[in-house]
């Protein structure tokens, strides 16, 4: 396990304050916040790189706060790699294993392996100048997991790739991390990224977690923050109205009606009279069909309203829907098929629901939790 | 007249004005004296003690200078900017206030200290090290921090990383990438310091056959009217100049890797 506690870091107006991060080991971990949000500066004090006013950095229970970075056993991936030019890339990838005075035999295998599951064999005797953006960013990997570091900091070393290229390489991390298991902390505020690479994945705002785990935490925000910066659509300022079965469900307010929900569909325990901010995807909003029966269940939370506006995303249409009476919007997301059964025009007057387990409730205090 | 052809016009007025000052040291010149004067004992010890002097100096502030070059390029540390600016010194003060003032310093008590249980420098080959050293080390800092500012120290971070120690970092990495930039520099200030003539004056004195650099050489011609010596000694030092510019165009233009 990889451990920051209580780090503690000031430059200039920026802090982190007793920031605490855990890193399972052979796992790939995601550092995912906006631009500004501190991401970097975490990861040049774990590597050494930046001092820091407090703080412990413990890695297999040892404490290398107080190592040099070239002590530590982290590798570090920046954003434009840094592939040594004046080295060839067999040099490039020995650089670590010479470094650490680590003999090649002992590490044959691993380096062959290596050099075989990125397919950079014909490229040995080449200098980085003449490798393609690929090419790169395979080689770059091969140095940095040949001395078999027992960390492995990427910062967003995707970013700057055409989309393509930037696919090829993010499943070539997936089966390279498969086959090999190394530990990695992947650096970025790339939300796509984050959700195809991460095992788990820890939101970092300003200079503070706000939130970790695995992939639900794109679709179960634990702060306004976190859905503000996910870009998630469809939150509703709503109250808490009830709270029955010893805590179990809530009655939350929804569009002027009521919706019951289990109470593990809220971030956190709420009281009554309580206001909150209530998530439903605009993938799981279902437009009831004329005509057809309806679930007792999606009874309680239908809408009745407008359709205000269409657009076409290629790989789903887009509608903009507005409940009679009202001045909120709710968006949904149709796949195609489905849009083309329903034949919807703007205008058109239908029914629309939200499944009990597509809604998600945040306590709207999580929006002043201070820095 | 459109842009680009007026800065090409003011390119060659440029070069025209320094060839025409080249040319016209040939109005008096004697060929059938160049060798008698080159080969002359006094132009050779001149020659060598110039070249000497000018390549332990440069030595001395390539020592000191890559170091210091390193911290402003790559460290914050209080007074940098203090520093940086003292740097900029000798640039833009007069060679023999530079000069005057190393005269002045070996006559304060820490001075004549340093000279009575130490080394020599008023008036000896030393002090002609000393003043070409004063006049180039801040250039060669400031040309070796350009250098050294071109290469990411992210490279580095990698390197130390991957198991590297500073130095080795440095070494193996920061250092062959700058090689180039920093080739040049020692070369730029090894002429600037084979033709540096006020602060060498003013500490190490015209000494024939002591402390006679090619610019005191020159100098002293000039001061006896000897216009054939005079002339002759320009163009050697020119060559010697010139021959240095064409080494540092040639170091950067060679590709960057292979």
């Amino acid at each position: 396990m990889i451990e920051v506690r209580r780090l503690n870091l000031v430059l200039g107006n920026f802090r982190i304050d007793n920031l605490d991060l855990v890193l399972e080991e052979g796992v790939y971990n995601v550092l995912l916040g906006p631009t500004g949000s501190g991401k970097t500066l975490i990861l040049e004090s774990v590597i050494g790189l930046r001092n820091f006013q407090s703080g412990k950095i413990i890695v297999g229970g040892e404490e290398i706060q107080n190592l040099p970075p070239e002590r530590r056993g982290i590798s570090y991936l920046p954003q434009d790699l840094a592939l040594f030019p004046h080295l060839t890339v067999r040099e490039n990838l020995l650089y670590g294993l010479r470094a650490q005075k680590k003999s090649f035999g002992e590490n044959d295998n691993h380096l062959g392996r290596l050099i075989d599951a990125l397919k950079i064999g014909h490229l040995l005797g080449r200098y980085p100048q003449g490798l393609s953006g690929g090419e790169k960013q395979r080689v770059a990997l091969g140095r940095a997991l040949a001395p078999s570091p027992r960390l492995l900091l990427l910062d967003e070393p995707l970013t700057a790739l055409d989309p393509s290229l930037k696919s090829e390489i993010q499943q070539l991390l997936i089966s390279l991390h498969r086959s090999l298991k190394f530990t990695a902390l992947y650096v970025t505020h790339d939300l796509e990224e984050a959700y195809l690479l991460g095992d788990t994945i820890t939101v970092l705002i300003g200079g503070r977690v706000e939130q970790s785990g695995g992939r639900e935490v794109f679709l179960r925000p634990h702060t306004i923050k976190v859905a503000q910066f996910m870009g998630l659509r469809n939150l509703f300022s709503e109250r808490v109205l009830q709270v029955e079965g010893g805590g179990r469900c809530i009655t939350v307010s929804f569009c002027g009606r009521e919706i019951t929900l289990p109470s593990d569909h809220a971030a956190g325990s709420l009281s009554v009279g309580e206001d909150v901010v209530l998530y439903l995807r605009p993938e799981e909003v279902l437009v009831v069909r004329e005509g057809k029966p309806i679930k007792e269940s999606l009874r309680q939370n239908i809408l009745v309203g407008e359709v205000v506006r269409i657009l076409d995303r290629g790989t789903h249409r887009w509608v903009l829907f507005r409940p009679l009476g009202l001045s909120v919007h709710l968006e949904i997301n149709l796949p195609n098929y489905v849009f083309r059964n329903l034949a919807l025009q703007e205008g058109q007057e239908i029914r629309v629901a939200g499944r009990r387990e597509s809604f998600w409730v945040i306590p709207a205090s999580s929006a002043s939790t201070p820095n | 007249m459109n842009f680009k052809k007026t800065a090409v016009y003011a390119a060659l007025a440029l070069f025209l004005f320094y060839a025409v000052l080249i040319l016209s040291l040939l109005t008096f010149f004697e060929g059938q004296s160049f060798l008698e004067v080159l080969l002359a004992p006094d132009t050779l010890f001149s020659i060598r003690l110039s070249l000497l002097a000018a390549t332990i100096a440069m030595l001395l502030a390539v020592a000191i200078g890559l170091p210091a070059a390193y911290a402003l390029s790559r460290a914050s540390f209080p007074g940098k900017k203090l520093v940086d600016t003292f740097l900029e010194l000798p640039m833009i003060m007069s060679p023999i206030a530079l000069g005057a003032a190393l005269l002045i310093f070996f006559n304060t008590p820490v001075g004549a200290t340093i000279q009575e249980k130490g080394v020599y420098f008023v008036f000896e080959f030393p002090g002609i090290v000393l003043a070409q050293f004063a006049t180039i080390a801040g250039l060669a800092t400031r040309l070796m921090k350009t250098a050294l500012d071109e290469i990411s120290p992210r490279y580095e971070a990698v390197a130390r990383s991957l198991g590297s120690s500073a130095w080795g970092a440095f070494w193996k990495i920061t250092f062959p990438l700058a090689f180039r930039g920093l080739v040049s520099a020692m070369i730029l200030c090894w002429a600037k310091a084979v033709g540096e003539f006020g602060a060498t004056v003013t500490l190490a004195g015209t000494m024939s056959f002591k402390t006679e650099t090619m610019p005191i050489a020159i100098f002293m011609a000039l001061a006896s009217a000897d216009i054939r010596k005079t002339i002759i000694l320009i163009l050697i030092l020119a060559g010697i100049g010139l021959s240095a510019l064409y080494a540092v165009r040639f170091a950067e233009k060679r590709p960057q890797i292979l």
